[in-house]
């Protein structure tokens, strides 16, 4: 272990001094990075957490030598890396810096990758030499790399390109190694793998990391020292159980507490940071926290606070309240309201829809000019009773969308039934609501359309159209906005609008909040939350994320590889998972514990489903038996013998083993 | 990929078999009689009778298009009116000259236009006059660029001929019909340097355009290409700047260049025509502008089909180019 404790004589790989970074941004002045100071120590992982906007990328950039000259950054300060400050350096020197001393991993390993050049060219680009590049990539653990030399990066999972993005970044034994936001983009089982892989080649290799991340989670899993930015400066640095356990910068605070976490209370609205992230274009004087600061006091907003130290010197803090008031801070919790909590599932409701033995495949090209055929759903039944909400969780590819597009009648399937009850055709919501709400119209005329369908007087369509705006928190003004005027935020509370606003028997939710900061995150859920309560509709929720899940769901199933492998009561399922594949997702789910083991193996493909047990390969309890091509595991409840097991009514289970579940 | 030859080349197939199907209702519908054309004004009804049978031009009209079509699958285009020669063989004697200048035009639009992008982007000095120049240039069309050229180059500087393919009397005609490529063959440098300054005006003349539209999509296409998330990759490893340009950024923009040029060779055949008018240029222009005339059908015909070929065929060739250059493009 190296020296997470380190005293700050510790030799440093990086170095960044009173930062500033500036862009011009149609016409206004964009303060991305202001007054920035921190260390990068030989060996160490750094975490660099922070909100969208907070200059973690820019800051990232900055160390690269790689601040895009087509905006035309103005920088002030000193970003030294291996003796070299990488501001004022010549390009040819900063080049060289790059190509010794740093390594760079991106968020989207699918962009970050040269689509037309081999992997195996790009590696060699790194390391040098082909036979390096085939030691980079059986190091990072790409399986069967000899033939992987030769693929291009579409042909490879998100998961192994991140992985060939890591083996270009460790070539030629860099110093330090930059990772912007590298498993944001990944499905929680990939992103522990690629986080246990970060961690084991910092150990082998012996150099920095500074990884960035938005989730505090992440960053507590890996990183020696924990250090978070707002508004381009430092909130909060020092070691990692000193920031987690005793968290002294209010926004270090309320991150904490707005992450969900699979204990999070589910009968209390999901506590959201006051306001909206930070806008650089317009930062407040004094502190950039003050206004959505729940301890702001009137010298906040005029004296920027300076990092000093707590305590301990390693462990720093920008705030001006007292330590105690944040600890206090620390410990409150949001009241509980009859208003808020959300109503048991009744139990003898009917069902809002329910779909059967329902089959779905794609024609997709399969490379050289062939088609495959590959199975999105395959034979899955689900009932949604009224009023109730049902999550469905699994990793990308295992045909969570398709599923709420079958119901939504946006796809047509092969096989099986879809019914839906008395309220007629459900609403969707997507994840990026952006792209699903019409450019060109206004919100008043998005909300009209669905209006019109009803028959209703112009005057009381305008009525509803802002009583639904207002519903969701937005303010009149809105109603004559078009949804590029609008921030992410606001343009998904205009899609539930729109949604509710004539309100449907079942809502469909597909990942809204995946594209979201996680104050903007929460907001969005309690809001589901609370037009679920006020509407009485059913809820289908998917999400790839089990603390949100829980949050919002009575019941939770489980996909994989485009069947419901386990199904039941969302916090039984989450506290006793039964299904192999739902322990695994639960255990790679980060938090402020110790690492969680990496489930093996890569998610297999829809193309070529695994025989029997689809998940068989990665399965720790797979016997002989569970590859069999005539097995076909049904969800059934669980029994042993002839007993039913706990809790057995509702919890049903695919798996051939029950006995050792 | 080879399924994608293979679809392209039945794609290419079909849009001729188009093509003659055009030609061919159009030769019906012209309200010019063949038959006068050939035999003159003043031939007999029993001579007009006998010869409309001889060329089956009393047959219905579907065995008309087979032997149409049959007969251009052996590459019999029929007999030029006016030359009583085979169309093809008329061809063959014209397209040679042709062909060099349209090449020639191509190959510097597309030097231009490389040039013109990767200058304006990369910001070299000098970029932002070579740009204006071009743009001026671009905004007339071909043959007043050709007669401008004509006027300065020739008229008042004397620089430059304005006037055929040489000035040597006993240059080779053979074996490709290609003065520069027979200059060099038969180790004639100095007619190699005349052909290129006969060359130059009425090639830069058909280029300069063109050049402008592929270059205003290459360099697009390279301004985006510039800041994807790979280049930045690339940058990160410790690329030189020109490694990256090279292996990163030119790759992946020369995918839309590549259709515009496709595009922009029609249109080139057009200017192509024009420009040997006005240069002299003892190309196809000057046989089709003869044959227009006097109505020769047959040799109108043939051109038009040629062209179309030819059209046809170099936007497949840069299907094909694509698909080679982007992995991911699939049949
Ligand atoms: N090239 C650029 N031109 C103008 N503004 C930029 C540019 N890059 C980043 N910014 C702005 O700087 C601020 C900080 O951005 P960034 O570092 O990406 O934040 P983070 O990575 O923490 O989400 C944002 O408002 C962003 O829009
Ligand atoms: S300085 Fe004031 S506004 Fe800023 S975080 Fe501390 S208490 Fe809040
Ligand atoms: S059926 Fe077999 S492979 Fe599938 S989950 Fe059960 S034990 Fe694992
Ligand atoms: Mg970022």
């Amino acid at each position: 272990m190296r020296a997470p404790l380190a005293p700050p004589t510790t030799a440093l790989v990086a170095e960044v001094v009173d930062l500033h970074v500036g862009f011009t941004r149609n016409g206004r002045q964009v303060e991305a990075v202001r007054g920035l100071d921190l260390q990068v120590r030989a060996g160490e992982v750094l975490g660099l957490v922070g909100e969208s906007g907070s200059g973690k990328s820019v800051l990232s950039l900055a160390l690269l030598g790689l601040l895009p000259e087509a905006s035309q950054p103005r920088t002030r300060g000193v970003v030294r890396v291996a003796g070299i400050d990488m501001l004022t350096a010549s390009p040819q020197v900063r080049r060289q810096v790059r190509r010794d001393t740093l390594g760079a991993v991106f968020q989207d390993p699918m962009t970050s990758l040269n689509p037309t050049m081999r992997i195996g060219r790009q590696v060699a680009e790194a390391a040098g030499s082909g036979a390096e590049a085939l030691r980079l990539l059986r190091a990072v653990g790409i399986p069967d790399p000899e033939r992987r030399l030769g693929s291009f990066p579409h042909e490879l999972s998100g998961g192994l390109r991140q992985r060939v993005m890591i083996a270009m970044a460790v070539a030629g034994h860099p110093a330090l190694v930059v990772a912007d936001e590298p498993t944001t983009a990944l499905d929680v089982t990939v992103q522990a793998q690629v986080l246990a892989l970060v961690r084991r080649l910092r150990d082998d290799i012996g150099c920095s990391v500074l990884l960035i991340t938005h989730d505090l989670g992440v960053a507590a899993q890996v990183a020696d020292r924990v250090a978070v930015m707002y508004a381009g400066r430092l909130a909060e640095v020092g070691p990692t159980a000193a920031v987690l356990q005793a968290p002294s910068h209010p926004y270090t605070v309320g991150l904490m507490k707005s992450r969900l976490s699979l204990t999070t209370d589910r009968h209390r609205p999901v506590q959201a940071l006051r306001g909206g992230a930070p806008d650089p274009a317009d930062v407040p004087p004094g502190c950039g926290y003050a206004p959505r600061c729940p301890l702001a006091m009137d010298p906040c907003s005029q004296t920027v606070p300076d990092p000093l130290p707590v305590g301990t010197s390693a462990h720093l803090r920008a705030c001006l309240a007292e330590p105690s008031r944040v600890q206090d801070l620390a410990l409150t919790a949001a009241p509980v309201t009859a208003a808020t909590a959300v109503p048991a599932q009744r139990v003898d409701a009917g069902w809002a829809a329910r779909v059967g033995g329902i089959e779905k495949t794609f024609r997709v090209k399969a490379g050289r000019g062939r088609k495959a055929t590959l199975s999105a759903l395959r034979r899955v039944s689900l009932d949604v009773r009224e009023g109730e909400s049902v999550a469905i969780v699994g990793e990308s590819g295992s045909g969570k969308s398709t599923l709420l597009r079958v119901l939504a009648g946006l796809e047509q399937h092969e096989r099986g039934e879809v019914e839906l009850g008395r309220g007629g055709r459900p609403q969707m919501v997507f994840q990026d609501a952006g792209a699903s709400l019409t450019p060109w119209l206004t919100v008043g005329e998005l909300l009209d359309e669905r209006l019109r369908t009803e028959g209703l007087p112009r005057q009381e369509r305008r009525t509803r159209a802002l009583a639904a705006l207002a519903k969701v928190g937005l303010p009149e003004a809105v109603y004559g906005a078009r949804a590029s005027e609008l921030s992410g935020g606001q343009r998904q509370r205009v899609a539930l609008a729109r949604a509710t606003v004539v309100p449907p028997e079942v809502l469909l939710c597909d990942e809204p909040t995946s594209a979201l900061d996680v104050s903007l995150a929460a907001t969005v859920l309690n809001l589901v939350q609370q037009l679920r309560r006020e509407l009485g509709m059913a809820v289908v929720f998917v999400t790839h994320d089990l603390s949100v899940a829980r949050i919002v769901a009575d019941r939770i199933a489980v996909m994989y590889l485009g069947r419901i492998v386990e199904l039941g009561d969302a916090e039984e399922v989450i506290r006793s998972p039964k299904h192999p594949y739902t322990k695994a997702l639960l255990a790679a789910v980060p938090d402020f514990g110790v690492a969680p083991p990496a489930l093996k193996g890569e998610p297999a493909s829809p193309l070529s489903p695994p025989t029997g047990c689809a998940f068989h390969p990665r399965c720790p309890l797979a016997v002989p038996d569970c590859a069999q091509p005539s097995l076909d595991v049904g969800l059934e409840r669980l029994r042993v013998g002839a007993d039913l097991l706990l809790d057995a009514d509702s919890r049903r289970v695919a798996c051939i083993r029950p006995k050792e579940l | 990929m080879l399924i994608l030859v293979a679809k392209r080349l039945t794609a290419v197939v079909l849009i001729l078999l188009a093509l003659t199907a055009v030609l061919f209702a159009l030769e019906q519908t012209s309200t010019s009689d063949p038959i006068k054309t050939m035999l003159g004004p003043g031939a007999s009804q029993a001579l007009v009778a006998q010869k409309r049978a001889e060329l089956g031009l009393d047959d219905p009209i579907a065995a008309q298009y087979a032997r149409y079509v049959t007969d251009l699958v052996h590459g019999d285009l029929g007999t030029s009116y006016r030359t009583r020669r085979a169309v093809s063989a008329d061809i063959a004697t014209f397209l040679p000259a042709t062909l060099e200048l349209a090449l020639f035009g191509l190959v510097t639009a597309v030097l231009l236009a490389v040039a013109f992008a990767v200058a304006t982007t990369l910001r070299w000095p000098g970029a932002g006059a070579f740009r204006l120049l071009l743009m001026v240039g671009a905004s007339a069309p071909a043959f007043l660029l050709a007669i401008g050229g004509i006027v300065v180059f020739y008229r008042e500087l004397g620089w430059l001929p304005a006037t055929g393919r040489t000035d040597f009397v006993d240059a080779p005609t053979g074996p490709t019909g290609l003065l520069t490529v027979d200059a060099l063959v038969h180790g004639r440098p100095a007619v190699l340097g005349d052909a290129l300054q006969h060359l130059l005006l009425p090639g830069l003349a058909i280029a300069v355009g063109p050049a402008v539209s592929i270059g205003r999509v290459l360099r697009s296409s390279l301004v985006t290409t510039l800041r994807t998330d790979y280049t930045r990759t690339a940058r990160a490893k410790g690329l030189r700047e020109v490694e990256v340009m090279r292996k990163h950024v030119l790759r992946n923009s020369i995918g839309p260049a590549l259709s515009m040029t496709g595009l922009q060779v029609g249109l080139m055949f057009a200017g192509v025509l024009v420009v040997e008018l006005i240069f002299a240029w003892p190309g196809l222009g000057q046989y089709t502008a003869q044959s227009i005339p006097v109505d020769d059908f047959p040799a109108i015909a043939g051109v038009m089909l040629l062209l179309g070929v030819a059209y046809v065929l170099i936007n497949t060739v840069v299907d094909l180019l694509q698909a080679a250059a982007d992995p991911r493009i699939e049949a």
